[in-house]
């Protein structure tokens, strides 16, 4: 069930989106410097070759670690509506490695986060509050 | 009383994935390197080489393209097969003690970490080919793993769990197999 209370939260502007072309209402701050892009671009470049000699379950790990690098790069210039989101959920993706080894355990972790992370992206595209 | 440390030593040895900044003295890092020289090697050709990292932007570069660095090491020694070795002595590159040496001498630096009060960690998650550019190897080095040595941070630590609970009994046969 979709929490549609949290769309009471008031947007900032709406910008266009780079993908579709379609409005959105994503906050238009800036919260990656270059330096920061950078760093995760090399990280996600280097995982998707090193994957290809590595077991298949190291993918999430890679995918988690670039996570949990972006959210420790952006969490401050974010936004109040992401910040909650990513200090509640990324910032103990470092457990989850541990539960790896338990594969129904991680599956239930993943999909807590997927969970959120949905919820997350409704807060940021719900319509502004009418006045 | 002697092998009893030994044994110790080896027992409690686990890779550590959080250090702090605390720098490590240049006696221990020797000490680290010469036991590494007596590790066995096939053949006693000694094909591996050792370069030792310290250096801070250049320890963060490496970092950045090794996925599998979870520590921020303030010392890295990178294990390198020298080719110009293993061709002296025509081995063929296939030869499986190649890979024996590099595991042998990682073993060994660790424990001599371990035995020096450090911690360790080998690092084989990178890309060979930015680490031969960012540390500008001759063209004879192949990169072949990190180890990571350096103070362990008091924080939980992340790592992976065991898949399931494993004792040496579980490892081994004895004899012949029926
Ligand atoms: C060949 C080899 C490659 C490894 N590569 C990595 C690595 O890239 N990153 C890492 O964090 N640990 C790495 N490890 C460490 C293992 O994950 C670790 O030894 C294992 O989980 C058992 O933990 P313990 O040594 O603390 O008992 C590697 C170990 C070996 C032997």
């Amino acid at each position: 069930m979709i929490d549609w209370a949290i769309c009471a939260v008031k947007q900032a502007e709406p910008h266009e989106t780079v993908s579709g072309g379609q409005s959105t209402l994503m906050s238009e701050n800036w919260v990656l410097k270059e330096e920061e892009a950078v760093e995760l671009l090399a990280l996600l470049i280097t995982s998707a070759r090193i994957q290809m000699e590595e077991p298949a379950h190291y993918g999430p790990l890679r995918l988690l670690t670039a996570t949990e690098r972006l959210s420790a790069m952006i969490v401050e210039r974010a936004s109040e509506k992401s910040r909650a989101f990513l200090q509640e959920n990324v910032d103990r993706i470092p457990d989850m490695h541990m539960a790896m080894s338990d594969g129904e355990a991680y599956i239930a972790a993943l999909d807590e986060r997927c969970r959120a992370v949905a919820a997350c992206l409704l807060r940021h595209s719900c319509p502004p509050e009418e006045e | 009383m002697m092998s009893e440390a030994v044994l110790n030593n080896i027992k409690t040895r686990r890779v550590v994935r959080a250090m702090t900044d605390e720098p490590v003295a240049r006696e221990q890092i020797e000490a680290i390197l010469e036991a590494a020289r007596w590790a066995p090697s096939g053949g006693n050709l000694r094909p591996n080489r050792y370069i030792v990292i310290q250096d801070a932007a250049t320890r963060r570069l490496i970092r950045l393209v090794s996925p599998g660095m979870f520590q921020q090491a303030p010392v890295l020694i990178l294990i390198c097969t020298n080719w110009d070795v293993v061709a002296e002595h025509n081995v063929p590159p296939t030869d499986r003690a190649l890979l024996i040496d590099i595991g042998t001498a990682a073993q060994t630096m660790l424990l001599a970490a371990q035995a020096l009060g450090l911690a360790s960690g080998p690092v084989t998650s990178y890309s060979k080919e930015a680490v031969k550019i960012i540390l500008n190897l001759p063209a004879s080095y192949s990169p072949e793993m990190f180890i990571c040595i350096g103070h362990k941070a008091e924080i939980v630590q992340t790592g992976m769990r065991a898949w399931k609970k494993i004792s040496w009994r579980d490892l081994t046969h004895w004899e012949r197999f029926k």
